[in-house]
């Protein structure tokens, strides 16, 4: 069926899985591969893979300390130091080279990427291996090989940026070889692209070294060199800012925690593997981290290890420049930070102090600002205070980002889903590998989350002594979220004993404080073996974690995160709508929770599905205009971010007019648009400019009336309509079921200046939303009654009970604008003084005409059947005159007459009351039901299950009443496709009294054109449904966006019609335009990888940084003017001069 | 177990799990401080999730174990709150006498306790930061004296609610922004209990806790739980008997008042 495919499609749409935008594909089932990637080297948004080799790293043998040899070390041949096979990919800015076997080129089968194996499971830079931004590479060799070998030699900047020379004695580069394993092709083309990413990398040299000087590692080496060379660097003694633990001390014993040797041992490892950007990762890497990091390093280490020094390498001045931005600005978020600062690690000496205190201040709040989704959340104020205890602020507020989005995802969010899930997952994991211990939890009614919220929303500071809160930290931010898992675990397993015995929560939380206070505390304290007697509970968590627990992979969290999703989502969700429901105020109790229920879903669905939308043209926007996807901030929500459910983030919380009139589409049925009319699209409908979303399900119509209930309902209507508003207006109308209170509602709607009037234009602009109303039928809560006085028509009139509902009320409105003229009263003061004998008058008149009024019927009848009247037309002007005698010939008659009836003249402005719309209202039939039933009833909440059988029911309309409600938006909205003019009786706002003067001179033609044009539109849409019903169907798949390429506008109306009046087909040309631009975001789907060669290049073209002809053979002069980056870096300007330069190839 | 480490009297134990609930900064975990030890601090670390402490309440007829869950109030740990309100045997539902809004909030927690919570769970609305208010001032001295001497109904917040409305309107320079009538008329018509206290003055705080203990019918108590005597080590040290005079007067007249469960 036609609207079960409609429905499909929609489904298909919301479906986040079939956003075409590669960062957008994200489903938590199967994470895009680029999104992997960039997890499994902790990589910013902006990186892609875009290339992958097998490789063999090999490693020469450490030069500066040959006494340690690594015994743990598995392979040490002979001349060249350690080898390890493994995977080498190349990104935009980066080249990455790991141990574990993983895959995420596009063509890699999910299979492939996803088989994790290793210590680390793809949470961060697990194995062995490295992760170099580009800028740090020196120069790349291509070595002299005997036998088909593909080896390149990579020379890093390790070292060498923080001196003006470099090449003094003792100073030896970090170099290393790369063996390629594949194809030559494959080398070749894997060498192209470093050889392009090196280019790029130069420009992020700078940054580099302002990033690189604020490691506390230069400053220990350099340091240690500068002694031997009796320091020539005044500067560099001074130490980067290690947090503040440099001045308030760190906390713990720092002999206790063997704080010496741990520096040493990092000295050594970092003098033999590089540091900070050029780290290399061998074994001993791990361990130094599983014993804890020396505290001066410790910032380092985490921002390394976690990925952050990528971010702060990005943009090494957003955190100043965040501060700098907003400075002296307010926000709920500090307002709520301002609250915790003076709570938080207050036992910190740092944190009693204005210096601790203004760094902590600094760094929320510049979060809170770059990531407003999230704002602030009590427990970032703890985790930071942590963190500034070891780094500088701007190294603190890039980790927090990572934390935020990477590493906590969803944890502080508004609504705390993240942690909520993870809670879940906990559960399940202490169920699964702990089954004794939860069933005993589960009998005893305790609940394990309230225990271990707070260990994971604030990472064990505040639950461990800080000492160890910090170990679990160190391996925290280098193995990812699964190590929140596995101590936890640890900590029920070691104390599971005890457990057993608990009967309340309260037992089991002082259980466990007691244990955290006692972790410094032999595990075995009566063990004969000193050695076992030396090992305190805090090693002996940690060894339970990571080796009893060592199945609890990252791989496992992803999937038990998938598995409770949605049951999280839910349950919050939930809370969410009935908090926000039982929130409504007092005119919600009008309506029943059903139907609250029901606003509340249609409200998100609409706003989400707009926020979607949105988002899409704004991706697509950007790149338009940039050619690449390259996130314009470097912080911020991920790219792969997943919206669009309540329970996920903070919620829009307005909908602007467009996302109202889809909402109006969803509740009833005349808000749908003619679609799939054919003129829709054509239509040119300027009068909201930004409307520019491709829609799905009903096309909702857009119309004066719309715009005036949307005026109505919001508070500020530049703001949009809040849940709130929508409800409000929902329930004074369909709320007391009142006749009376609608028909007032109705004419407040059209009561302009407020003052109880409705003038002229007012008065036809509602006869022409009661057109719009009833054009999709009644819906059977019209029936007039068949007993023809009530209308007035003689007994025995023709065919009169042939006539439908709906053409019964063409024949009301017809009369209610007659009659309206016919009781107005005059606006001008002189005639003010009439007013109630004229409505009393006319109460008295109106009884005699409607009993009197024999000829309409006739009339109405004569149109139906469709017999072209031009005669009709000449006539009209003639019969105006004697309100009562004139027959009205049809509704376009009727108008017609009008308008040369005296009461149109616009010298003579006339106004009704509310009074005398009332009476005119009740005195028709049906008319009276209109507002009695069909207006309040065609907002369809509870009552109706779904707009799909408003879809459906539609079509079946577009058959029975073609002639009516096809040809009826010409009528009413009066547009321009008559040949006489750009608009009918109805004037665009704006056009004013000469608009309407205009009209009134060309209604006679128009009248023709109408008729006629109507004639041919019915029979056309007869046509249409009876012979070609399949073309029809396709035509609305088009619409569902299926077929995007499908366009079955006629593109001869464009230009014709105009603006305002148009608009009553729901049609937007920009929306058209979308989805063709959506379509090509289908495509550039597929394209992706290849769009991200074709980016590169296009920068390379770009690029005027080139400087022609200061490449030379040698590396050992012609720095680029104008440049400080030293001696071996030099610019080029083609590609072939970049294989003789930058890159060298000796073969 | 519990009932022989405290009480001087062998009287029944029974514990009971109460939440407090409210908008951020109201005072909830300080109203706790103060009726678990009786002290007040300015700064306080921000609750995470939420915090676990217990005390005992000493009535004629039996002991009162409050196992209380004193939960974060920022708007987002909202969601978190079913957890720790389930299974709840009484609520304190805090709101600042200084700021509307959080009554607002106060009236949100209702409803949902109210329609998601155990059936029969005992509520109470409480206006805190009376120290802030004219009447706080005032009554420091004079409140705590009438609970002292045990007029009948001095735990009863109507009663307070009728001398505060009057004095409201002439102080000024007063930081009340909520009036006593209006937060009781909400009261009465919810069926809560209703005070205003001071954690920092510490006026009417046992008084709340009592008038709960009281309002707990028999039925729903279940006798004192296990042998988890450690609870809460910072807490149990208040058994102070200047306290639980007190609370026995204050018992006395909470019982007399409209709630009157039988004990």
């Amino acid at each position: 069926m036609q609207w079960s495919s409609f429905m499909q499609k929609a489904q298909s749409f919301i479906d986040p899985a079939n956003f075409p935008i590669p960062n957008l594909t994200s489903n938590d089932h199967n994470p895009s591969k680029a999104s992997l990637f960039r997890q499994q080297f902790r990589l910013p948004d902006s990186q892609n893979p875009l290339q992958e080799i097998t490789a063999e790293l090999i490693l020469p043998i450490p030069h500066t300390s040959p006494n340690t040899s690594h015994g743990d070390q598995p392979r040490n041949l002979d001349r060249a130091g350690n080898r390890y096979a493994g995977r080498l990919h190349l990104s935009e800015r980066f080249i990455c080279f790991s141990t574990q076997p993983t895959s995420f080129v596009p063509s890699a089968t999910h299979g492939a990427s996803t088989h994790w194996a290793g210590q680390t499971n793809g949470t961060g830079p697990s194995g062995n291996g490295f992760i170099i931004p580009l800028s740090s590479i020196r120069r790349v060799e291509r070595l002299n090989s005997l036998s088909h070998v593909f080896s390149l030699a990579l020379t890093t900047w390790n070292g060498a940026l923080g001196k003006q020379q470099s090449g003094s004695s003792g100073f030896v580069p970090q170099r290393f070889t790369i063996q390629l394993v594949g194809s030559r092709q494959a080398c070749e083309r894997f060498c192209d692209g470093l050889k392009k990413g090196l280019r790029e990398g130069m420009k992020e040299i700078e940054n580099l070294r302002s990033v690189i000087s604020d490691c506390y590692s230069e400053y220990l080496l350099s340091g240690a060199k500068s002694k031997d060379q009796n320091g020539e660097n005044p500067e560099a003694r001074q130490p980067p800012d290690a947090g503040l633990g440099m001045i308030f001390r760190y906390p713990g014993d720092a002999r206790k925690l063997r704080d010496r040797s741990k520096m040493r041992l990092w000295g050594e490892y970092f003098r033999e593997n590089g540091r900070n950007a050029t780290l290399i990762r061998q074994p001993t890497f791990h361990k130094l981290i599983r014993v804890g990091l020396p505290n001066r390093l410790r910032g380092e280490v985490w921002e390394v290890s976690s990925g952050s020094l990528y971010l702060r390498l990005r943009s090494p001045t957003l955190y100043t420049e965040t501060l700098a931005k907003f400075s002296g600005q307010e926000s709920l978020a500090i307002d709520e930070i301002e609250k915790d600062l003076n709570r938080s690690l207050p036992e910190y000496a740092g944190f009693q102090s204005e210096e601790g205190i203004g760094r902590l201040r600094r760094v929320l709040t510049a979060y809170s600002w770059t990531n407003a989704e999230i704002g602030y959340c009590q427990a970032m104020n703890i985790v930071v205070a942590a963190l500034l205890i070891y780094m500088s602020e701007p190294q603190a507020f890039f980790l927090l980002s990572v934390l935020c989005d990477r590493l906590l995802p969803g944890y502080y969010s508004t609504t705390m889903y993240g942690t909520l899930l993870d809670q879940k997952v906990f559960e399940s994991l202490v169920e699964k590998t702990m089954p004794i211990l939860w069933e005993h939890l589960m009998k005893s009614d305790v609940q394990l989350s309230v225990v271990s919220l707070p260990w994971f929303l604030s990472l064990y500071i505040n639950s461990m002594p800080l000492v160890f809160a910090f170990r679990v930290l160190d391996v925290f931010f280098l193995e990812g979220p699964k190590v929140l898992f596995q101590v936890g675990l640890a900590i029920l397993r070691i104390n599971g004993e005890e457990l057993l015995d608990i009967q309340d929560d309260g037992s089991f939380i002082s259980i466990l404080k007691t244990y955290f206070s006692r972790l410094d505390e032999s595990a075995h304290p009566r063990s004969e073996n000193p050695k076992l007697r030396a090992i305190t509970r805090f090693q002996e968590l940690m060894v339970v974690a990571f080796k009893e627990f060592s199945g609890i992979t990252h791989q496992a969290i992803v999937d038990e995160r998938a598995k409770h999703k949605d049951a999280v989502l839910e349950n919050i969700e939930n809370f969410a709508k009935r908090t926000s429901i039982r929130n409504l105020g007092p005119d919600s109790k009008k309506l029943n929770p059903d139907d609250l229920g029901i606003i509340y879903d249609r409200f998100y669905e609409v706003l989400y599905e707009h926020q979607q939308r949105q988002k899409l043209v704004d991706e697509e926007k950007k790149r338009r205009e940039k050619k690449r996807m390259e996130r314009t901030s470097v912080l911020g929500p991920p790219a792969d971010h997943e919206v669009g459910r309540v329970g996920l983030g903070p919620s829009p919380t307005h909908m602007d007019y467009d996302a109202f009139r889809d909402f109006l589409a969803a509740t009833s049925k005349w808000a749908v648009g003619d679609s799939p009319a054919p003129r829709k699209e054509s239509v040119s409908n300027s009068w909201r400019g930004y409307g520019g979303s491709p829609p799905v399900k009903p096309e909702p119509a857009d119309h004066e009336f719309m715009q005036r209930l949307f005026r109505k309902w919001a508070t500020d209507p530049s703001e949009g309509l809040s849940l709130q508003n929508v409800v409000n207006g929902l329930a004074r109308l369909i709320g007391p079921r009142d006749i009376m209170n609608n028909i007032q509602y109705f004419f407040d709607l059209y009561d302009d200046t407020g003052n109880g009037k409705v003038d002229r234009e007012g008065i036809l602009r509602m006869s022409e939303a009661l057109l719009f109303l009833s054009r999709r039928g009644f819906e059977g809560t019209i029936t007039p009654t068949q007993a023809s006085e009530d209308f007035g028509s003689a007994p025995g009139e023709m065919s009169n009970d042939k006539l439908s509902t709906d053409e019964r009320f063409l024949g009301s409105v017809s009369s209610f604008i007659r009659r309206c003229f016919e009781y107005a009263d005059p606006s001008n003061p002189e005639g003010k003084a009439a007013v109630d004998n004229d409505t009393s008058e006319a109460a008295d008149k109106l009884g005699s005409f409607s009993i009197g009024d024999d000829d309409e019927e006739e009339d109405l009848i004569d149109v139906d059947d469709e017999k072209p009247k031009p005669t009709e037309e000449s006539k009209t002007p003639g019969k105006q005159g004697s309100e009562s005698k004139a027959p009205p010939q049809s509704q376009h008659t009727r108008n017609t007459s009008e308008s040369h009836n005296p009461a149109l003249d616009p010298n003579n402005p006339l106004h009704i009351t509310l009074p005398t719309f009332r009476m005119v209202i009740l005195a028709d039939e049906l008319l009276e039901q209109f507002f009695d039933s069909f207006f309040p009833q065609s907002f369809h909440l509870s009552d109706y299950p779904q707009h799909v059988s408003m879809a459906s029911s539609l079509s079946s309309n577009l058959t029975t009443f073609s002639n009516i409600h096809i040809p009826k938006p010409q009528l009413s909205s009066m547009s321009g496709v008559s040949p006489a003019g750009a608009s009918g009786g109805i004037v665009p706002p704006g056009k004013g009294l000469r608009g309407v003067l205009d009209n009134i001179v060309t209604d006679g033609i128009r009248m023709a054109a109408e008729v006629k044009k109507r004639m041919d539109e019915a029979q056309r849409e007869l046509e249409r449904n009876a012979l070609n019903r399949d073309e029809e169907e396709d035509e609305d798949e088009d619409e569902d966006y299926v077929h995007p390429t499908g366009t079955p506008a006629t593109p001869a109306m464009v230009g014709g019609i105009s603006s305002w009046g148009a608009g009553a087909y729901g049609a937007d040309p920009e929306r058209r335009s979308v989805r063709e631009t959506d379509r090509d975001l289908l495509e550039g789907a597929e394209a992706m990888s290849v769009r991200g060669k074709d980016d590169a290049s296009m920068l390379d073209g770009k690029d005027g940084h080139h400087q022609p002809g200061t490449a030379e053979g040698s590396s050992s002069n012609s720095p680029p003017p104008s440049s400080n980056l030293g001696p071996h870096r030099r610019t080029s300007d083609e590609q072939d001069k970049v294989v003789s330069k930058t890159v060298e190839f000796e073969s | 177990m519990s009932e022989s480490t405290s009480a001087n009297t062998p009287k029944p134990s029974s514990s009971v799990k109460l939440v407090l609930l409210g908008e951020a900064a109201v005072g909830k975990s300080s109203l706790v401080l103060r009726f678990v030890n009786n002290d007040f601090q300015e700064n306080k670390e921000p609750t995470i999730g939420a915090a676990f402490l217990t005390q005992k309440c000493s009535l004629p007829t039996r002991t009162i174990k409050f196992e209380i869950w004193d939960t974060a109030g920022q708007e987002r740990f909202a969601s978190l709150a079913p957890m720790y309100y389930r299974n709840a045997q009484a609520a304190l539902v805090v709101y600042d006498v200084t700021k509307p809004s959080s009554l607002t909030k106060a009236k949100h927690w209702v409803a949902e306790l109210q329609r998601q919570a155990s059936p029969g769970i005992v509520i109470a609305l409480v206006g805190n930061k009376l120290d802030l208010t004219n009447d706080g001032n005032d009554a420091t001295a004079g409140e705590s004296q009438a609970d002292n001497e045990a007029e009948p109904s001095a735990a009863d917040g109507e009663d307070a609610s009728g001398e505060n409305a009057d004095e409201q309107d002439a102080s000024s320079g007063d930081a009340r922004k909520v009036s006593t009538r209006e937060a009781n008329s909400y009261a009465e018509e919810e069926s809560l209990l209703f005070f205003e206290t001071s954690a920092k003055t510490g006026v009417n705080v046992a008084e709340v806790f009592t008038a709960i203990a009281n309002a707990i019918p028999e039925s729903s108590l279940k006798s004192g739980r296990g042998t988890g005597a450690g609870t809460g080590q910072t807490t149990l040290g208040g058994g102070r008997p200047a306290e639980d005079s007190r609370v026995n007067l204050g018992e006395r007249g909470a019982s007399t008042a409209k709630e009157g469960c039988a004990c």
